[in-house]
């Protein structure tokens, strides 16, 4: 179960259990893959993760060719930070530190769109519970279940009335 | 985007935000379905040091209209804003304006 732990002055805790950490793990080291993977422009998952920055294509592909290493890059850190922090069997959790906490967030949203824009999803289709029979129920609770995570951890920030002062 | 919590109350009297007339180049945010409202509303208040109310205005004129103006200067500032946006996982693209 997802929960974040409070201790007077110390950094809240991200508590996941075994499964979801397991589960978790998974989800970075495909995520891993999808980044390393030399994958084309016209597939939709690397498209929404690396998206055109302007109207013109071949402006765009300059951008890219400019910028798009460092963005993998980045991307790639944020994920290696987080399967890090997550840990293995004993863990006491994720440390909600402000310097790690925008990774872990960034990480938590290409998860998220990854699943999404493969899903095909909605605004209608985010809105309704997962039919059960859907052979996509799976990887929808999947999806909500980043958001839960995504939305304890910025109920922290916002308690601080959205700066970094944790404890 | 997606909405997992209540919608936010918006104060009325937050300033526009639209670019300055003399600035060439605009960030322009998309919407998606997948983005959480509160998640797109904090990244506008950590990346661009936006007000709580200035962050929740743009993140629902990019939900109800489909995008919005959230930055804007001169072309290299333009360019480094879409690439930290495109790092934090939201839609953005920049144009210049007219």
């Amino acid at each position: 179960m997802v929960e974040v732990v409070h201790s007077r002055g110390k950094d809240p805790i991200l508590m996941l259990d075994a499964q979801e950490r397991d589960l978790m793990h998974q989800l970075l080291g495909e995520m891993r893959t999808l980044l390393e993977a030399d994958i084309p422009r016209v597939d939709e998952v690397t498209r929404r993760l690396f998206p055109d920055a302007f109207d013109d294509p071949d402006e765009s592909n300059k951008f890219r060719e400019l910028v798009g290493d460092e963005l993998r890059s980045a991307k790639l850190a944020a994920v290696d930070a987080f399967d890090e922090q997550l840990g293995g069997a004993g863990s006491r959790g994720i440390s909600l530190e402000p310097e790690t906490t925008q990774g872990l967030l960034a990480v938590l949203t290409d998860l998220r769109l990854a699943i999404g824009t493969r899903l095909g999803v909605t605004e209608e289709k985010m809105q309704i519970e997962p039919d059960p029979s859907d052979p996509e129920a799976p990887a929808m609770s999947v999806l909500h279940w980043l958001g839960w995570i995504q939305e304890s951890v910025l109920a922290e920030i916002d308690g601080r009335g959205g700066r970094w002062k944790w404890s | 985007m997606e909405t997992i919590t209540a919608p936010e109350r918006v104060e009325s009297d937050v300033p526009e935000v639209d670019a300055a007339p003399d600035t060439p180049w605009l960030v322009i945010v998309w919407n998606d379905p997948i983005n959480l409202m509160s998640y797109v509303t904090w990244v506008f208040q950590d990346l661009f040091g936006y007000s709580r109310s200035k962050a929740t205005k743009l993140m629902l004129q990019v939900h109800h209209q489909g995008r919005a103006v959230v930055s804007s200067g001169s072309r290299e500032k333009a360019e480094l804003d879409c690439f930290r946006l495109h790092a934090r996982g939201l839609w953005a693209t920049l144009s210049k304006s007219d």
